[in-house]
């Protein structure tokens, strides 16, 4: 069959695990960022034993690769009376993992970022948390847009080891069709290419949040 | 855990770090060359460099592995899952490496090329006494940090069932359901070996340093 | 000696150089001085081919640099060996970063005699510290750039021009990038040079310094040396209008 063919005869089942590829992404890194926010409150008020906890939680998030808390949650949580469905147990492995990066990302904007306006919101008697929810955090994701797009384009990447667990995203769906039909070049370039879609509409994505951001100041 | 599981896993986990580190020392030479292409006189062969990262970035690491899987017993190469895995890894890392390279030939203050040049240094010797040894100096932070990547990246060959220490986990865990001692133990190999290799780069950094040799151009 | 002919240049469609003549007899210590971006610096480069020109001629003792005319008639570059050997004449000192960090000050003066001169390695390092030992830095041997101040940092660059044995030393604000103690020290070795007569052309803003040791200022304005002559006559007499307006604000 000619990859034309192919296409024409397929596509309906890869946009379906193309959709699946992109909501799972969508979802793990918002929350991914959301949990890396979290990390970075628990580094600025848990004290010396916050920041030390927030350090360690990094380091074995960097130092470990993602398929291994794919495995934990997905094999572990139903032994602890959790079966979660496949999707969920990846997404949340997802989530832990990248939130460990998000929040390294967060600290280094944070750090990057004139102390005098954190302090002036502190003196005008803003309580520490809406001086975090207001001042602090706003200013830290703006600055942190660009690295934030590269991290969301590797947890993209990242979505296709759920193939492992049996979710039916785009890299599982492949290697369904090759076992279906014996053609593995086309089967894997299409995918390929969408793969290069995404990643490249992500990338044109936070390219443009950067340009709203930049209009708006 | 049992010893005959814990020594399952330190095979692994040797297997592990044998296929990263002989896929970084293959990449890099091919990182090397990508880069030296990124920089050709022909438009074409630069165009080339720029295609090949874009692709082999912007695709996930488990797709390419799966196309060579496949692709080698249709291309008549019947070699084993490690060459696969080893390939598959070059390949990608190569990527990385490439443009880490990239970055630092592109770091080099102009003064310095033109001083090599007004030299009338030959091209051999100005690239093995300056440009290669500039590189080094401006990229070992990154450099390190992609052969740290390498030893997890080599954690996704276990889906193409290459035998290391993620695919010896998973085994294992479909045999015992022993889940969270299993993938506690793995963990702890993995980041003995990327937090020691992390080490180990910082300290080759600071005797360079010493020297003057490594950190900020000029 | 060197002449420059008519050389013209232009990076994309700005024009920089509108056809420049320059004469740099034996001996001589030419000054370039000119406002930011008026392309002294451009023509200093364009001397030793780290800028390409469009036009003109560069010749070194009479002998054409850089470009060969074919018998029809084309300009076609020199190849590279020809060139490399063509830069070994001339010594160039940069405004900073001019020294490889990697290497020591003794391994950055040797470098060029060993591998573009292939002057074997024991000769190399006594030719290297007898320069070292001239520009003042004798106990600096061994030392790297990083622990060397601006002014030994250019000093050694100094050294590692003159290791070349060149016919010319160009010299592009060797001084401007320096805290202004350290300027004397690297003054003090130029100063040191002149007694040997050997070729220099320097651009720089330093005017007390280029009026002590130049034997003609030129000045650049508009792509071309507008006026030049003795250093009293271009400082104290100027003729150029734009040259008047240039001294004004430099007091």
């Amino acid at each position: 069959m000619t990859y034309l063919g192919w296409v024409t005869t397929y596509g309906p089942t890869y946009l379906d695990a193309l959709g699946w590829t992109a909501v799972i992404a969508v979802l793990a890194s918002v929350g991914a960022i959301v949990w890396g926010c979290a990390l970075l409150l628990v580094r600025l008020a848990g004290g010396r034993w916050g920041a030390r906890a927030v350090d360690a939680y990094v380091q074995v998030f960097r130092n470990t690769p993602v398929l291994l808390p794919i495995y934990l949650i997905y094999f572990g949580f139903p032994l602890v009376g959790l079966p979660w469905p496949a999707a969920v147990c990846g997404g949340l492995a997802l989530v832990l993992q990248n939130g460990a990066y998000v929040s390294e990302i967060l600290r280094g904007s944070f750090k990057a970022i004139d102390r005098v306006q954190f302090d002036a919101a502190k003196s005008i008697g803003l309580s520490p948390w809406s001086a975090f929810r207001k001042v602090v955090l706003p200013q830290v994701l703006v600055y942190s847009i660009p690295s934030l797009g590269n991290q969301v384009v590797l947890l993209l990447k990242d979505t296709s080891l759920l193939s492992a667990i049996t979710v039916t995203e785009l890299t599982m769906q492949a290697k369904l069709l090759t076992e279906q039909t014996g053609a593995a070049y086309e089967a894997f370039a299409v995918v390929a290419v969408l793969y290069l879609v995404l990643v490249a509409g992500a990338e044109a994505l936070f390219r443009a949040a950067q340009r709203a951001v930049r209009w708006s100041r | 855990m049992d010893a005959p599981t814990l020594t399952l896993l330190l095979k692994g986990a040797g297997v592990s770090l044998a296929l990263a580190l002989t896929s970084t020392a293959l990449a890099t030479v091919l990182g090397a060359a990508l880069t030296a292409l990124g920089f050709s006189r022909f438009a074409a062969l630069r165009a080339l460099y720029r295609l090949y990262v874009y692709v082999v970035r912007g695709t996930p690491l488990l797709v390419l592995a799966l196309l060579i899987f496949y692709a080698l017993p249709a291309l008549d190469l019947r070699t084993g899952p490690y060459v696969a895995g080893v390939l598959v890894l070059t390949l990608y890392v190569g990527a990385l490496f490439a443009e880490v390279f990239r970055g630092g030939v592109l770091a080099i203050p102009r003064p310095q090329w033109e001083s090599a040049k007004s030299l009338g240094l030959p091209p051999a010797a100005m690239l093995k006494r300056v440009i290669a040894p500039l590189v080094v100096r401006y990229t070992l932070p990154p450099y390190i940090n992609v052969c740290v990547m390498t030893v997890k990246a080599s954690s996704v060959l276990s889906i193409i069932s290459v035998w290391e220490l993620t695919l010896a986990a998973r085994e294992i865990i479909e045999r015992t359901l022993a889940v969270f001692t299993v993938l506690g133990v793995a963990a702890a190999l993995y980041f003995i070996m990327c937090f020691g290799l992390d080490r180990l780069g910082r300290r080759l950094e600071r005797r360079l340093m010493a020297r003057g040799f490594a950190g900020e151009p000029g | 000696m060197i002449e420059v002919h008519g050389l013209h240049k232009a990076f994309a469609a700005t024009p920089v150089l509108r056809g420049v003549d320059l004469h740099v007899d034996d001996g001589e210590v030419v000054a370039l001085i000119g406002r930011s971006g008026c392309g002294k610096t451009t023509l200093l480069r364009c001397i030793n081919f780290l800028e390409d020109y469009d036009e003109g001629e560069i010749r070194l003792d009479g002998h054409p640099l850089w470009y060969r005319t074919d018998p029809d008639g084309r300009r076609r570059r020199v190849p590279d060996q020809e060139a490399r050997r063509m830069r070994q004449q001339m010594g160039v000192v940069f405004q900073q970063y001019n020294l490889f960090p990697h290497m020591t000050a003794l391994e950055n003066v040797c470098l060029g005699p060993r591998f573009s001169q292939k002057v074997p390695a024991a000769d190399a390092l006594t030719l290297g510290r007898q320069l070292l030992a001239r520009v003042g830095l004798a106990d600096k041997v061994d030392a790297y750039p990083a622990h060397l101040s601006g002014g030994q940092q250019q000093r050694v660059a100094i050294a590692r021009a003159l290791a070349m044995r060149p016919k010319v030393l160009l010299l592009d604000e060797i001084t401007s990038a320096l805290d202004p103690e350290l300027v004397g020290e690297v003054e003090d070795v130029i100063r040191s040079l002149l007694p040997e007569r050997i070729m220099m052309v320097l651009v720089t803003h330093a005017l007390s310094f280029a009026r002590e040791i130049a034997h003609r200022i030129g000045y650049v304005a508009g792509g071309v040396i507008a006026e030049i002559g003795r250093p009293e006559q271009i400082l104290e007499q100027p003729q150029d209008p734009t040259l008047k307006d240039f001294l004004r604000r430099m007091r």
